[in-house]
């Protein structure tokens, strides 16, 4: 009986002893050494581009005049343009922006070499989105290390590398709208630079496709929503809250029934920022006939994009901390001198309201139609960027304000030097008053400040208006 | 037989007193000429009422006396004198007992007494001392606690004595050979023995470290839903502080200081010899239940409880191998009972009120709390038949209503729990205990969760901004006004739908075979099996309620099933081995412990209201979590005494672990003690010390990297139909485990007559490779931080603590307990690593941060200069705002004993530590109330500098906290009706508090970041609910 026992419990010891535990995840060498690898990698980056969009989206619509936060749990200073570099948010659109970086390199130089059944596409795609991060990169940041923990170059610098990039994405893609993609992208870099006589070529080359159009998609049923559609949108109460002058092109995104499979495409590029770049040079070539002239043509693109009635009887969207407008159909002006207008604030109680999934504007041909002068064509093409790329993460840039690079890149960097840790904002911005406004008795609306008008007064600066 | 001689019935005695008294007419004084020997006992007990008779009446019966004299007025001992004389009886007077035995005509040399002694918990006694008092005649116990002696007359009194318990007289009328006595430790006792040390029974004096022990006894007088609750004063040199008040919620246990950046400080947990979970691998599909974090030791089974042994630390824990680091709490079930069987039921109910003291505003109490019921009912069957067999069965079912409205934050648990030992055949005992506990509670939500939660838009002024918004300053709201916010509250609540279910299984197998007499191995095996399950049930109506919108298409129910299996098997030898001057105690074991923790998650979305699974669901989801851990190790512990009073302690242990690479290797642990009984040296003879003892010991204690840390991946996921994959974790192939080295010192005392118990220490740990996670360098593009052992963490502290017995006479006790630890907590150095928060929020806002050169988990956040017109003038970001580990802890307690009645009661208390209130921080924020900053700052800027003054907010965070008050009477049974005893008692839980913040220093969110399993110092007051008081009635009925 004891032995017995004993040799029970010794052969028992000896199984577990012997026994061993495996590794649930897929190692990198696994992953690599597997078919198939490139096909999951593009997919990645696709998942990639949509996250990064939500992160700059949201972050991008609070640090600009186009909406305030009323949620906790996104950042409560930005708003303030309190923008520092040990803040998580930029910490956390720096890291965003540079892991697609570094899974575009990651699949050029790791996965498609290792992958034989990677295409061209494929490559062209991965080239796109390092271009890309690169674009976001210069864009939004005083700097950024081209490599993983590499030295910082500026923004210039990081839209050169784009150009490049987005030149060996369009050496490998054969489909249409794509390449007129990619050119239109460079024509963007090049506007970012100031290169306007690229910029031309590469836009008028973007509108080889009249209406391009390419869009990230959001994917809810993976936990993956379209964060500007939930914040202005599904979530209740809103959590952004839009400038008064906007509240017409609000929210930009919505859904019918389940919200996790009604989640609706962000647009990176579109055919509209081609026109928006030829008016912009055109001007600064004094040529305010052709400005016009393109301005049109964007607007006859902007009519034609689809756009949707929906109920937006539930919204929320002011509220909070600010002192808000009424949401009846009140009226706004611009700034104290300009003249009170209806249209820029719904009553969306009083039924459906149209939702401009795409492009959306206040501007009127009548109204580019009566400008004479560069000056105010110039503020019709700023007031059209800002409706146009609303809730698109495009706004920071008109304004000229850019993020630090994050302190924990510091920390981790030596590279990193402290006048990156600072942000770029231009003295020309009003801080206090970017977003304010009054409510008169009536509940109409008097805009504190026309963040266009400051713009285009601040053309010469290097900061905004890169053509002038 | 045991020995029942001096059981004898002193009931039928008096009865037969009586009868005397009646029928036999008992001159004052006489002369007997022929009666029974029984008959003139019985008259001696008459006229000697206040004395005790003690024989064996059978050996007594037929016996005929003649000619005895009775002399009236004469002392006792004279007229046993003259019945000695003519009866062939002998005699002892022992006080107030008369010990009588028939004179036998065999030799005395012939007529030992064999026996046995143990102690409290039945572990027999090695080296107890018997005595024949009044001689020279004594005896020492062996290794079984057995002894043998030989009185040269009968009746005779053995004095028993052994270091540390109660010495006893025992007088015994006749040879017997199955003596059992079993003594009572007095007070703390260094002679206790302990298995505390990896598996093998060792006595404390030869451990030169402290090991507490908490009898089960002492444990069932604390009224506590959890065992933790039940530990939270009991502990000397450790100490437990409760995060949050709602059932389940994680609490810090903390004794050294904080050893490690990555783990929490809860000890590991052993019951029985089996490894518990207590939630050390984390959470990974959702850390928290509705805002704060679950604990394992909620459901810990606490019924059955014999005894449980901690140590915290240092050498102490070097045989527990690779996470042991921060001490080991173990838990023995109790096996069996006195012999017979006993039945006993205990009844316990009462009121729970809510904690409001720290409200700021006085409407939130009726906004959210009420008052509520509590009740618990156990039941309790032990007993042994003989010496071979025993066994404890006990149930309970414990259910509190809870004091937030809408029962949201009920709870219900039953636990069923069975210990059984056996002796198979010769030298081959076994022991086993089953455990199965079901623990189910309610839980509203906590902190901020979006939308509606109830302390946060009550107290932090979230009511303006949530439903249609409301007039967030409580107090000033009219009666109207105040019953629509609390309509909406009332709907809020009830609507709310989130649960938490654990099944938890525990089961210890041990088998001890002893081949000779100074071999012992013993095997364990056993497992920890717990599933839970949370559920959070979002109806439409909720959303509806709580939004201001009609919401038809967003029900949503999301279940989180978390299962860990935990299996351990352990085998050990001991060998125990004396010469003259030296005895050795050699173990040598090996340990498997092998868990798997499986997480899954799946959730439906737009389902319709009622619906309480996914199934109708229009859309599902659900995702996974898989790891199994292996970790094996062997150790070797010797044990030398010298005369008895000098021990040298040493002991390694050696680990592998497949889950972390080879590139780790074996992982050792070594350790060195000495223990030194000064007071046992023949040249101490000092009146005032009972005993007196030096210890000091060296020892590694490690904590392991979460398993496949080290290795590269890539993750996946799915995304529009396709699979997506991304970085996963970076990796680190030199990732190790942190090890940490503790040196301690210290000494133990006892004086005036073991009433006075005094205990010293200090100690010093260092944790080296610390095991850091830090944030990566966006350009990494990797998500979130990684593991280096990088990191040197700097603990050391002084532990004393006092047990005073101020008052001892026949009817009245009086003891009282005390405690105080220093602690300094420093992170020596990060090498270059950015700080990195464990438990606040963002760097922008609050923190609490690991960073070189400050404790760990400090607060981090603005601090703001003000002009002299109260304006902000100037403000450094990522200041250093204070400590959250507090400069000195401990625990306070008294018991009185007056006759049958108890009263106790014990305390916690803590100085030097801090918390930002972030509740009060929010409610500036929202303009809730203006308290904190200065007139002139709200004029000037509103409230938009609200982060750049958070050391405005910040409290020092001292307490004194009662945690019991306790109140019992014991009635015992004067006939043998139907219960032995029964004990009525009357108990306050958290009755008194005294804090130096506004807000609770404990309720603070420990865990609501990262979970259990994460390093947490709380620190941050944020919409937590405090422990409720409790105020309850209870009966104890022993049958």
């Amino acid at each position: 009986m004891k032995n017995r026992l004993i040799y029970i419990i010794a052969i028992v010891l000896m199984a577990v002893a012997t026994s061993c535990v495996e590794n649930p995840n897929v190692t990198e060498d696994v992953y690599i050494q597997n078919p198939n690898a490139v096909k999951s990698w593009v997919v990645g980056l696709q998942r990639q581009l949509a996250l990064t969009t939500n992160t700059v989206n949201i972050n991008v619509a609070i640090t600009s005049d186009n909406y305030f936060n009323n949620y906790s749990q996104y950042s409560k200073v930005f708003d303030m343009l309190q923008i520092d570099y040990f803040d998580t948010d930029v910490n956390n659109i720096q890291g965003d922006v540079q892991a697609l970086r570094e899974m575009a390199i990651y699949g050029i130089e790791t996965v498609f070499p290792s992958d034989e059944d990677g295409t061209n596409e494929d490559l062209a795609f991965m080239y796109f989105c390092l271009g890309y991060s690169n674009i976001l990169g210069g864009e939004l940041f005083t700097g950024l290390p081209a490599t993983t923990l590499g030295e910082v170059l500026d923004s210039e610098q990081t839209l050169m590398l784009a150009i490049d990039q987005l030149d060996e994405a369009l050496s490998y893609e054969s489909d249409a709208q794509l390449m007129a993609t990619y050119h239109l992208l460079k024509a963007r870099v090049y506007y970012d630079l100031g290169d306007a006589s690229n910029a031309i070529i590469e836009a008028n080359q973007a509108l080889s496709v009249p209406e391009l159009l390419f869009q990230v998609e959001f994917d809810g049923t993976n936990a993956l929503a379209n964060e500007m559609q939930n914040a202005t949108f599904d979530a209740l109460p809103n959590r952004l809250a839009p400038l008064p002058r906007l509240d017409f092109l609000d929210p930009k995104y919505y859904s019918v029934g389940t919200i996790s499979t009604d989640q609706k495409s962000v647009t990176l590029v579109k055919a509209e920022e081609a026109y928006l770049i030829l008016a912009e040079a055109a001007l600064a070539n004094n040529n305010i006939s052709n400005a016009k002239n393109y301005l049109l043509d964007l607007l006859n693109l902007v009519n034609a994009r689809s756009t949707a009635f929906v109920d937006d009887s539930g919204e929320t969207r002011n509220g909070g901390v600010r002192t808000d407008y009424p949401l009846t159909a009140v009226q706004v002006r611009f700034d104290a001198m300009s003249e009170f207008r209806d249209g820029f604030v719904l009553d969306r109680q009083a039924g459906d309201v149209v939702v401009h999934t795409i492009s959306g504007t206040s501007v009127n041909a009548t109204m580019i139609n009566n400008t004479t002068t560069v000056e105010e064509v110039l503020y019709l093409t700023y007031l059209m960027r800002q409706e146009i790329f609303m809730s698109e993460g495009r706004r920071l840039t008109d304004l000229g304000i850019k993020y630090p690079i994050s302190q924990t890149e510091q920390d981790n960097n030596p590279n990193v030097s402290d006048a990156f840790t600072t942000a770029q904002i231009p003295s020309y911005i009003p801080v206090d008053d970017i977003d304010d406004f009054t409510v008169d008795a009536n509940g109409n609306v008097t805009m504190s400040v026309d963040m266009n008008r400051v713009i285009i007064e601040n053309r010469a600066t290097t900061t905004t208006v890169p053509f002038f | 037989m045991k020995n029942k001689i001096t059981l004898l019935k002193k009931g039928s005695i008096y009865t037969l007193i009586a009868c005397l008294f009646i029928n036999i007419s008992f001159a004052s004084e006489g002369y007997l000429k022929q009666q029974e020997l029984k008959s003139i006992l019985t008259i001696l007990q008459g006229k000697y009422r206040d004395v005790d008779f003690v024989y064996n009446p059978k050996t007594f019966d037929g016996i005929i006396v003649s000619n005895f004299e009775f002399k009236e007025g004469e002392k006792l001992e004279s007229n046993l004198k003259n019945l000695e004389k003519v009866a062939p009886i002998s005699y002892m007077i022992d006080g107030n007992t008369v010990a009588l035995r028939k004179k036998n005509t065999t030799t005395f040399q012939q007529s030992s007494i064999q026996g046995f002694i143990y102690d409290e918990v039945h572990v027999p006694i090695w080296g107890a001392t018997i005595v024949v008092r009044g001689s020279s005649n004594g005896v020492v116990t062996d290794e079984s606690g057995g002894f043998t002696i030989t009185p040269e007359t009968y009746p005779t009194t053995l004095q028993v004595s052994f270091l540390g318990y109660k010495s006893k007289e025992i007088t015994i009328s006749e040879p017997t050979e199955m003596l059992e006595i079993t003594l009572d430790p007095n007070m703390e006792s260094l002679n206790e023995v302990v298995v505390t040390g990896q598996g093998a029974d060792v006595r404390k004096k030869r451990l030169p470290t402290k090991v507490t022990s908490i009898k089960g006894e002492d444990l069932e007088k604390i009224s506590a839903q959890r065992i933790d609750q039940q530990l939270a004063a009991q502990l000397p040199n450790a100490q437990i502080n409760f995060t949050g008040g709602q059932a389940g919620a994680t609490s810090i246990i903390r004794a050294r200081g904080v050893n490690s950046a990555m783990l929490s400080s809860t000890p590991i947990i052993y019951l029985d010899g089996v490894r518990l979970d207590n939630l050390n691998t984390q959470a990974q599909l959702g850390g928290s239940a509705s805002g704060a974090s679950m604990s394992a030791l909620a459901d810990i089974p606490m019924d059955n409880i014999a005894k449980i042994e901690y140590i915290n630390g240092g050498a102490a824990t070097t045989l527990y191998g690779s996470d042991a680091a921060n001490g080991v709490i173990q838990i023995f079930t109790k096996k069996g009972g006195k012999a017979g069987t006993h039945l006993s039921v205990i009844a316990e109910g009462g009121v729970e009120t809510p904690t409001t003291d720290y409200l700021h505003f006085d409407r939130t109490k009726d906004l959210l709390f009420r008052t509520g019921e509590y009740q618990k009912y156990t039941l309790n069957l032990n007993g042994s038949t003989d010496n071979d067999f025993g066994y404890n069965f006990s149930g309970s079912f414990q259910n509190s209503s809870g004091v937030q409205i809408h029962d949201q934050n009920a709870s219900l648990k039953a636990n069923i729990g069975t210990g059984f030992k056996a002796k198979l055949i010769d030298g081959l005992n076994y022991e086993s205990s089953f455990n199965y506990v079901y623990n189910k509670y309610k839980r509203n939500r906590n902190g901020n969760q979006g939308g509606y939660t109830g302390l946060w838009f009550a107290e932090d002024g979230a009511s303006s901004i949530t439903g249609p918004g409301f007039n967030n300053r409580l107090d000033e709201l009219t009666d109207e006004e105040f019953a629509e916010i609390k309509a909406f509250v009332d709907n809020a609540e009830r609507l709310q739908d989130n649960q938490i279910v654990v099944n938890r299984f525990t089961t210890s197998q041990v088998f001890k075979y002893q081949p000779i007499d100074n071999l012992v191995f013993r095997f364990t095996g056993g497992l920890d099996f717990r599933n839970q399950e949370q559920i959070n049930i979002q109806t439409n109506e909720y959303l509806s309620a709580t939004r201001g919108q009609d919401i038809i298409d967003q029900g949503s129910i999301q279940n989180i099933q978390r299962t860990y299996l935990g299996i351990t098997l352990e085998l050990n030898g001991q060998y125990t081995y004396n010469t003259d001057d030296f005895s050795f105690i050699t173990t040598l074991g090996g340990q498997f412990f092998r868990n798997r923790d499986h997480q899954v998650l799946y959730s439906g979305t737009n389902i319709r209201d009622g619906a309480l699974s996914i199934s109708d669901a229009a859309v599902k989801s659900a995702d996974e979590y898989l790891v199994e851990v292996l970790n094996y190790g062997i150790y070797l512990q010797e044990n030398i005494g010298f005369k008895d009073k000098l021990f040298l302690d040493l002991g390694v242990r050696g680990d592998r672990n497949p889950s972390f690479g080879e590139d780790i290797g074996t992982q050792y642990y070594p350790k060195a003690g000495l223990s030194y009984l000064l007071s046992s040296e023949p040249w101490f003879t000092s009146e005032l010390v009972n005993s007196l003892r030096l210890r000091g010991s060296y020892g590694l204690a490690g904590n392991l990297p979460p398993a496949w840390a080290q290795d590269r991946t890539i993750d996946f996921t799915g995304y529009l139909g396709d699979q997506a994959a991304f970085f996963g974790n970076l990796g680190n192939d030199n990732l190790k485990p942190e090890k940490t080295t503790t040196v301690e010192g210290g000494f133990d005392v006892t004086l005036f007559n073991n009433r006075f118990n005094f205990s010293a220490g200090y100690y010093r740990s260092l944790t080296k490779d610390a095991l850091f996670n830090v944030p990566l360098a966006p350009s990494y593009g990797y998500d979130g931080s990684q593991l280096y052992n990088i990191g040197e963490i700097e603990n050391y502290g002084f532990e004393l603590s006092a047990q005073v017995i101020a008052i001892q006479t026949q009817d009245l006790t009086l003891s009282f307990n005390a405690s105080f630890n220093t602690l300094h907590n420093e992170v020596l150095d990060s090498n270059g690593a950015p700080a990195f928060n464990i438990n606040g929020f963002s760097a922008r806002t609050l923190q609490t941060v690991v960073q070189e050169g400050y404790p760990i988990g400090f607060i981090r956040g603005g601090y703001g200069i003000f002009d002299e017109n109260g304006v902000l003038e100037s403000t450094v970001a990522q200041s250093y705002l204070g400590s959250t580990i507090p400069k000195t802890f401990g625990n306070l307690g008294f018991n009185l004993d007056y006759k049958n009645f108890n009263l106790f009661a014990t305390g916690s208390y803590q100085t030097g530590a801090y918390g930002a209130n972030w509740d009060a921080q929010f409610r500036y924020y929202y303009g809730a109330s203006d308290d904190y900053i200065p007139a002139g700052e709200i004029e000037a800027n509103g409230r938009s500098n609200w982060l750049a003054f958070t050391n405005r907010f910040v409290e020092k965070t001292d307490f004194l906290k009662i945690r019991t008050i306790g109140l019992s009477y014991n009635l015992k049974s004067k006939n043998s009706g139907f219960y032995d005893n029964m004990l009525f008692s009357f108990t306050a839980v958290n009755p008194f508090n005294f804090v130096s913040s506004s807000f609770d220093p404990e309720a603070t969110i420990s865990g609501a970041a990262q979970g259990q399993g994460g390093a947490s110092t709380g620190g941050i007051s944020y919409a937590t609910y405090s422990m409720p008081r409790q105020f309850l009635l209870g009966v104890k009925i022993n049958l």
